[in-house]
């Protein structure tokens, strides 16, 4: 796997590259800008670009505007967020730029090694890994109206269909809500079955369940 | 005289000590009081001198009153002036010393027609001249320019306008600079602290003790960047300042224990200060429906109102909200600082509504 970083505080770059480069994740380039970060995507087709959203030159969401640009210009790059804050609807714009590929993590994720690198795995091969704090924002506020397409789930199912938004494999899943790996498979082919979904990859399928969900909670 | 001189020490208990520098500076600070009092004294003394002249020279017509004029008439003026000075600088300062010189003047002439024996009133015609010069002169200050005094204080309500608007956005500019420094600073170790603890983590899987205490720490880590992050956000909400605020209300929006519905519709950017005072009061709105209203949805409206910025927040809740109350006195302050207004409708039974106004243009 190949992997990109654009970040400007040399501390965490230094800490986020080490790490993958401990687990045989192959860092090719690193940048500290937006300008920079289209230009290593360009010149190295990588597959994955980890993002800080701050940015020079601007230090606003640089990161998440040159995001976008690279995936407009780059369709199969995958495009991990870390940030020093969740906002759903810097989520929501990366999200609307295509079919997974999508994560948004708070940089101290990085902290829990395995589940960091499941996650950098995962957004790599065109899954997604949105923080449990950006799913919390976009799950227990909506008004009944937004909440439509998802009427048909029963709470527990929406319960999974969140954690699997996180990104969540259905092991984790499992041991989230207590239940055994068998009772998840079961509501994840129910959520499938009512949200309308077509059957085939299994994988792709929790890609476009996770993206109704994302959309029913207005935010994709 | 050497510039050195001027600092020097007044010679204290020095007697017969050399005429310095020291005590040339000292001698000048004689009162006006004093000088009066003086010239008083030699007026009156110059009076009895005549007098006494006039009685030693077989007295006749008693023409010593003329020097008695002579000499009081400068007295007199100057008293006048001097009272009429004590009014504060400006216009109206102005008037009082023409009205103090003509009435010692108006004095003066009937004195003289007194005291030259009566006959046809001649005075009338200059204290005529000096009525219709001083009516004139009033009618100007009063009404044509405002007065010195009104003059000040529109001066000084300006300049205090601009300072506090100046004080306020260099408080915002402040603000957006500390959650940047947090960010850069003290977050952006603690991120970095908990990479290093995890990296250690994996190393002493065959210590679980260990382990387990830096697993601990980690935690510890992150808890400590939460309460950061909350920090900062509000301090200065990172989406406000990098997306403005319809994009920050809409998250505000999101972020609510409620069902909130946001229209924001904005041709422009306000001023930052305008812009974090408006974001504050939707929050602490936000924050009021959830904790009051009984779980009823609330609606956001934020709008340009020819040169306002307003704000609105309605809630179908129970009403009766208290607008003494710690939040929304705050928020008065915030707004009231700008220069803006805040209203609360909170009839019982009926819903709250929250309504700031704040003006765009300074």
């Amino acid at each position: 796997m190949r992997v990109v970083i654009a970040e400007d505080q040399a501390l965490l770059r230094e800490g986020i590259v080490a790490l993958l480069r401990e687990h045989d994740v192959d860092v090719v380039a690193q940048a500290e800008d937006g300008p920079g970060l289209l230009r290593i995507i360009a010149g190295h087709k990588p597959d994955l670009a980890i993002v800080d959203v701050r940015l020079p030159p601007t230090f606003t969401d640089e990161g998440v505007r040159a995001s976008i640009e690279a995936r407009s210009r780059h369709p199969g790059v995958g495009i991990l967020i870390l940030s020093q804050y969740v906002e759903p609807v810097y989520t929501a714009e990366l999200l609307a730029t295509g079919e997974g590929g999508i994560g948004y993590l708070l940089k101290e994720r990085a902290g829990d090694v395995p589940a960091f690198l499941d996650a950098v795995r995962r957004v790599a091969a065109g899954g997604t890994a949105l923080d449990r704090e950006v799913v919390a924002e976009l799950v227990h506020t909506r008004s009944a109206d937004s909440d439509r397409a998802l009427d048909p789930l029963s709470p527990r199912e929406r319960e999974v269909l969140g954690l699997m938004a996180e990104g969540r494999t259905n092991a984790g899943i499992a041991r989230a809500m207590v239940v055994t790996h068998g009772g998840v498979e079961k509501h994840i082919s129910n959520i499938f079955s009512k949200l309308d979904l077509p059957a085939g990859d299994d994988d792709h399928r929790r890609v476009l369940a996770v993206l109704a969900f994302l959309r029913a909670t207005g935010s994709a | 005289m050497h510039a050195d001189d001027l600092h020097a020490p007044i010679p204290q208990g020095v007697a017969g000590a050399p005429a310095g520098p020291a005590l040339e500076r000292v001698a000048p600070r004689v009162g006006w009081g004093a000088a009066m009092a003086l010239e008083t004294a030699v007026s009156a003394l110059l009076a009895f001198a005549a007098t006494l002249v006039w009685a030693l020279t077989g007295s006749g017509y008693f023409w010593p009153m003329w020097v008695w004029l002579g000499l009081a008439l400068p007295l007199a003026m100057q008293a006048a002036v001097r009272r009429a000075l004590r009014e504060p600088a400006g216009r109206r300062r102005g008037l009082a010393v023409h009205g103090a010189v003509a009435a010692v003047m108006a004095s003066l002439e009937v004195l003289v027609w007194l005291m030259s024996g009566l006959g046809y009133f001649w005075p009338i015609w200059p204290v005529l001249g000096f009525s219709v010069a001083l009516a004139t002169h009033a009618w100007v200050v009063l009404r044509l320019a405002p007065g010195g005094r009104e003059e000040e204080l529109v001066e000084r309500v300006d300049v205090l306008t601009r300072t506090r608007r100046g004080a306020l956005d260099v408080q915002a500019a402040e603000l957006r600079r500390i959650e940047r420094d947090l960010h850069d600073g003290a977050q952006a170790r603690l991120v970095a602290l908990s990479m290093h603890l995890g990296r250690a983590e994996e190393r002493l899987s065959d210590n679980p003790e260990a382990a387990d205490l830096v697993r601990q720490a980690r935690g510890e880590a992150s808890a400590a960047i939460a309460e950061l992050r909350d920090l900062s956000r509000g301090i200065s909400p990172p989406v406000l300042a990098d997306r403005g605020l319809a994009a920050a209300v809409e998250a505000l929006g999101r972020r609510a224990a409620i069902p909130v519905t946001v229209d924001v519709e904005l041709d422009r950017r306000p001023l930052p200060v305008i812009e974090t005072a408006a974001y504050f009061v939707v929050a602490e709105a936000l924050t009021n429906v959830a904790k009051h209203a009984g779980g009823a949805a609330a609606r956001v409206a934020v709008r340009m109102h020819a040169d306002d910025l307003v704000v609105q927040v309605a809630d179908d809740g129970p009403g009766g909200a208290d607008p003494a109350g710690g939040g929304l006195s705050g928020l008065r302050h915030r707004v009231e600082a700008l220069d803006g207004e805040l209203a609360v409708a909170s009839p019982a039974g009926r819903g709250t509504t929250i309504r700031a106004e704040l003006p765009c243009v300074s």
